[in-house]
């Protein structure tokens, strides 16, 4: 089974339907708000996002060591060969 | 009605020296005047994004960072320095007998 | 200040903004909804209407280019995409906003970059 790792924000509509996707398919996966999260996570959220693509855009997905930033379900989809 | 019904006073040629800006009320119309290099810039006091004072703002040559979140826009035409299709309203000046006038548009943009 | 109200003012305020750029707000109403609501909230807590799908950094020249509507600062890319990132605002032309995908700044430079 891949690894789903995900950066989400408590106010971002897409960073839901990101969830509810995996949910749908039954996939495990982690996440973190990194508005909720304390100073030293947000640290480590913010070095991976911008070392990935210098932005601070959610939802930032990680299937194993790829990386999908946005809602983007056939991406998903096809990282994880559904 | 003729036009130089529309100038109207706003303040002494010598209350406001180089890179000073004095925010007015005229005729219901909040308005920012401002003096640079000798010449006098009239523009609304609101700024487009978020309604807030520019007249709390920094004023650097001809342009002013709003307070709020630091939109800057050139006085004299009214441009919003990341996005020219947005302006803050811009008025006319001149001056006459140490008065400084200005002419509010008719649509009383800015209000 | 009714919470209600205000989202009404932020709707006011940034309908003006956006149309001399090309957009308007998502024909998805609930979207909108949601999202002006977030934005409420946020500046409550903090001050300014900041994007709900973008995070801040604490640095001020950063944060300050992820106030709603943040289109001005990130034009190329939202008008590539037609959408701001959240999708609160579209290009005036859409219609159906959920035909919109949002596009990674990575990638949107990359495929910039091969044209
Ligand atoms: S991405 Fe959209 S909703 Fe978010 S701040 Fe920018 S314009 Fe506003
Ligand atoms: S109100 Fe002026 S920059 Fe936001």
């Amino acid at each position: 089974m891949k690894k789903v790792v995900m950066y989400t924000l408590s106010t971002c509509p897409w960073c839901m339907r990101a969830k509810k996707f995996f949910r749908e398919h039954d996939i495990p996966f982690e996440y973190t708000d990194y508005d909720k999260a304390d100073d030293r996570t947000k640290e480590a959220i913010k070095e991976d996002c911008l070392a990935h693509g210098s932005e601070m855009s959610f939802p930032f997905v990680k299937i194993d060591d790829k990386v999908v930033v946005g809602y983007n379900p056939e991406k998903y989809a096809t990282l994880l060969d559904l | 009605m003729k036009q130089e019904d529309n100038w109207i006073f706003a303040l002494k040629e010598d209350e406001l020296s180089n890179g000073e800006k004095k925010p007015l009320l005229i005729e219901g119309n909040k308005v920012l005047v401002l003096k640079i290099d000798g010449d006098f810039f009239a523009i609304s006091n609101k700024c487009p994004h978020m309604e807030c004072p520019l007249s709390k703002g920094t004023l650097e040559q001809y342009v002013i960072k709003c307070p709020c979140h630091d939109w800057r826009f050139d006085v004299r035409e009214g441009k919003f320095l990341d996005a020219e299709e947005i302006r803050v309203p811009i008025y006319e000046t001149k001056v006459m007998e140490e008065g400084v006038f200005i002419k509010l548009s008719k649509e009383g943009a800015g209000k | 200040m009714d919470d209600e109200k205000r989202k009404e003012q932020l709707r006011t305020m940034f309908s003006k903004v956006v149309d001399p750029l090309g957009y308007k707000f998502s024909t998805d109403e609930e979207l909108v909804e949601f999202l002006l609501e977030q934005e409420v909230n946020i500046e409550k807590e903090k001050g300014s209407p900041f994007c709900p799908c973008q995070g801040l950094t604490g640095e001020r020249e950063h944060d300050m280019k992820l106030v709603c509507p943040c289109i001005p600062f990130h034009r190329e890319h939202y008008d590539a995409m037609k959408r701001c990132w959240c999708g609160l605002y579209v290009h005036k032309d859409v219609d159906d906003p959920d035909s919109l995908m949002q596009i990674s700044l990575k990638e949107f430079l990359e495929s910039k970059n091969k044209d």
